[in-house]
């Protein structure tokens, strides 16, 4: 195990090399002018722009730029962010967290939600059941999350004023204890709520999917055989036969969620990585935009291998196997 | 004008039942990015930036409602008769929120250091001979010719003071006080929690008696528009500046008692216009200008994409500039919409109809309200004189590279501001810019008559400026390099518990609030 985790990571190296060369390229290509996101949409005096194209060494050669970062990455020195004025990994490791608490309350909704929607509709003898619960999860995932976002927070934070409209906690508090882990519990009810409607009916749709599949299977037939109740079936039999591509879809999209849940960070204003990475796009950060795509597709990496071993852990045949 | 004897009678009102001032309490008002790279307006013009300035930054004097100047911490000025040397006596024993005092010396450092890292002042630094501090309480501005507008330029909001004792012989530009700084307002920073969140407190040290009276005020960093809307709504923030396109419903919405929207009688000039590429074909006939210009039905924008809220632009001047705007020259009727005339003149220019469509161009705006809306009514008049007209909408970047680094447009939309006097934000429409400076005339319009109108008008004595300006505004109503579309009006929202709005809301020109003067009721803090 230990040697399959280690030649994953000598995996990761030539991959995160590429794309440094990439987003370098790319970032060079697109027209921008960080010093005068700097100014605003004023004339930038020459003078400014000097001292902070020296400062910032914004007009060395590419090569020569890309050579230094290279170079200062693998030192874990990811360079400082001009527009945050900090370094580019404080302020990843500062806005992680955040992007990581959402994806994963969000995703313990979403995988049981999602998992009892699939197994019912899958399971169902009612085609009108079937059908209806289909067609809501389709519908429900075809909504684009900012609109979802904007729907709940008119409904739960204005209408009814149950949660507040938007950020990661209350700017002025007094609570303690309990009463703040309830305050910070608001402001995350209506984001995890629109994340795991949208991810929880596209696990809907996978797990109804794999329900099917695992019903024809010959088990199935010999447990009902036996005179198994069809909920002992349903618990012992299917829900764990019919996890798998359920594993392997809520990994690799867990993963890309801890690069940051852009637009739902953009709606309820929470300031995590997706949120950054739209600022610094905007206003040309460019360490910091090749910072956030690192660190995502590290999570990638470390989803995938997560997911490999959680398929170990189900399913006993991959674990002889290996 | 009813709103105006509305929001009048409002103020009578509310000063009835105001009562006395008491301090405590905290205010959030809501700003619009979570990335805010400097505090320091020397160095910015950025939305947020020039917001949270109110709280932590002064300078020599600011303008009261009717656009007359006030003092701040110069106390008085003087012109020589030559306008060519300003004397400008300073209020004593003035400290910055830090506790070291405030001298002659730190306005001498700040012009000295920082003039040529501002873009307002890039007008006025070559001019400069010297600038000097005879005593602690004096400071000297000496011209090598005269620029009218100088005493403009040393507003609060284009000049603000900076602390010689914390930036003295150090990278000024990129100093770590350029995000927390430290400075002469009402309040001092406190704390940045990124992303989300700037905490400014009471500035114990700040000059005037009594004031401020918030025990604090944050700054809530919130990207979204709706978002922002939503959370004065939701009672989360006490402050937010709609967006144009907004303000209507924000009107609705404060229906509902909890906040009110205000508007800023006397902002500064927010205009949109056409620029176009006199370079190119067939923008380098002037008639053909003068049809693109008859051919934009421009109430029609300010109805549909300002909803009303603006008025169209009569010349260059903008009429918020009261003594400098001369209404003999006015768009409404020198070019009123006329579609017929714009094909009569386009017929004459060599552009006849055939099969339909004249000529083809791009017209190229940035992807943000309420420039995209402009654009498209642009657009479809346009295409209804038959101008097959393509429309590229681009991120902000892309289009200010195209349009002012590559000058590689046609045609293009975009909203400018225009300060406290045209000299800051509306000659960099019309004078010859043969650079690549953005968000200066990139239409490639060199005209060394009108260079020459626009510089005596700025050194012209104050009473005969006026006259200057309507030969600006005749010769840019003959060469259309750009067209003056609208000129919008500007609104803040702020919940109904916060006090003293019309004191808060007593200027001119910058739309900022005062906060010095905001209290909240004791039972509402």
């Amino acid at each position: 195990m230990l040697r399959f985790i280690l030649q994953r990571a000598l995996y990761a190296l030539p991959l995160i090399f590429v794309i440094i060369v990439v987003m370098f390229t790319l970032l060079h290509l697109i027209p921008g002018d960080p010093v005068q996101s700097l100014v605003g949409d004023y004339p930038v005096p020459p003078a400014y722009r000097a001292v902070i194209e020296e400062k910032y060494r914004l007009n060395d050669p590419f090569v020569v730029q890309v050579g230094n970062y290279v170079v200062a990455v693998l030192h874990g020195d990811f360079g400082f962010s001009y527009q945050n004025q900090r370094p580019v990994l404080d302020l990843i490791l500062e806005r992680a967290p955040r992007t990581i608490l959402l994806a994963s309350v969000g995703f313990a909704f979403a995988i049981p939600l999602g998992m009892a929607i699939g197994v019912v509709a899958g399971t169902t003898r009612n085609p009108g059941t079937d059908k209806f619960w289909t067609t809501s999860a389709l519908i429900a995932y075809a909504i684009p999350t900012f609109w979802l976002g904007q729907l709940l927070v008119m409904l739960f934070a204005l209408r009814f004023g149950w949660f507040p409209t938007q950020g990661i906690g209350p700017l002025i508090s007094r609570a303690h204890g309990f009463d703040w882990l309830l305050e910070k519990a608001r402001y995350l009810a209506l984001p995890v709520l629109a994340f795991a409607i949208h991810e929880g009916m596209r696990f809907a749709r996978i797990m109804r999917a794999s329900v099917i599949d695992t019903l024809s299977q010959g088990y199935i037939v010999t447990a009902r055989a036996k005179g198994l109740s069809r909920g002992q079936i349903i618990r012992n039999h299917i829900l764990r036969n019919s996890s798998l591509p359920l594993v392997t879809i809520a990994g690799y999209s867990f993963g890309s969620a801890l690069g940051g849940a852009v637009l739902l960070e953009t709606v309820f204003t929470w300031p995590g990585l997706g949120l950054l990475m739209v600022d610094s796009i905007r206003l040309r950060d460019n360490l910091t935009v090749i910072g956030v795509v690192i660190f995502s597709a590290l999570a990638v990496i470390v989803m995938n291998l997560i997911v490999d071993i959680l398929y170990a852990l189900l399913d006993p045949r991959i674990r002889t196997a290996g | 004008m009813l709103l105006a004897s509305a929001l009048s009678a409002y103020a009578l009102g509310a000063s009835a039942e105001e009562g006395q001032p008491v301090d405590g309490g905290t205010v959030i008002a809501a700003l619009n990015s979570t990335t805010i790279p400097t505090l320091n307006t020397q160095l910015t013009s950025s939305v947020p930036a020039l917001f949270a300035a109110d709280v932590w930054a002064d300078g020599l004097m600011t303008y009261d409602r009717d656009g007359k100047r006030l003092p701040r911490l110069a106390t008085s000025w003087e012109t020589s008769p030559d306008g060519k040397t300003y004397a400008f006596t300073l209020r004593e024993g003035v400290k910055w929120s830090d506790g070291q005092p405030f001298t002659a010396e730190d306005v001498v450092f700040t012009l000295n250091s920082f003039g040529k890292f501002n873009t307002y002042l890039t007008k006025l630094m070559p001019l400069i001979e010297e600038a000097s501090a005879p005593d602690a309480k004096t400071f000297v501005l000496k011209l090598k010719q005269p620029l009218t507008a100088t005493l403009d330029l040393f507003d609060k909001e284009v000049f603000p003071l900076m602390p010689k004792h914390i930036y003295d012989g150090q990278d000024v530009a990129t100093h770590p006080a350029n995000i927390a700084p430290v400075g002469l307002g009402p309040f001092k920073f406190e704390s940045w929690q990124s992303g989300q969140s700037i905490t400014f407190v009471r500035n114990e040290n700040y000059w005037e008696e009594g004031k401020p009276h918030l025990d604090s005020v944050i700054f809530a960093l919130i990207p979204n528009p709706q978002q922002r809307l939503n959370a004065i709504i939701g009672g989360e923030v006490n402050w937010f500046r709609p967006e144009v396109a907004q303000v209507r419903a924000s009107q609705d919405a404060a229906e509902s008692g909890k906040f009110k929207v205000v508007q800023i009688v006397n902002n500064a000039p927010e205009t949109s216009v056409v620029d176009l590429n006199l370079t190119r074909e067939p923008f380098k006939n002037v008639k053909v200008r003068q049809a693109l210009f008859h051919a934009i039905d421009r109430e029609r924008i300010v109805q549909d994409v300002y909803m009303g809220l603006g008025a169209t632009a009569k010349n260059a001047i903008p009429t918020q500039f009261k003594n400098l705007h001369d209404t003999s020259v006015n768009y409404d009727t020198l070019y009123a919409y006329d579609p017929e005339k714009a094909g009569k003149l386009l017929d004459e220019a060599g552009y006849p109809l055939k099969d339909g469509k004249r000529f083809t161009i791009e017209l190229t705006v940035i992807a943000k309200a309420p420039y995209d809306a402009v654009a498209q009514v642009v657009q479809s008049q346009w295409s209804a004189i038959g101008i097959d007209v393509k429309l590229s909408t681009l991120d902000q970047q892309i289009w200010t590279n195209k349009v002012y680094t590559e000058r590689n447009f046609d045609a293009s939309v975009i909203s400018l501001t225009g300060r406290t006097n045209p000299v800051l934000g509306v000659d960099r429409s019309f004078v010859c810019n043969e650079g690549s400076v953005p968000y200066a005339n990139p239409t490639g319009y060199c005209n060394p008559e009108f260079d020459k109108v626009a510089l005596d008008a700025s050194a012209a004595p104050l009473a005969e400026q006026k006259e200057h300006y309507r030969k600006y505004a005749e010769i840019i109503a003959r060469d259309l390099n750009q067209l003056q579309l609208t000129n919008s009006q500007v609104y803040e929202a702020v919940t109904t518990n916060l006090q003293n709005l019309d004191a808060q809301f007593n200027f001119s020109f910058n739309t900022h609030p005062n906060w010095a003067e905001a209290w909240l009721p004791a039972d509402q803090q």
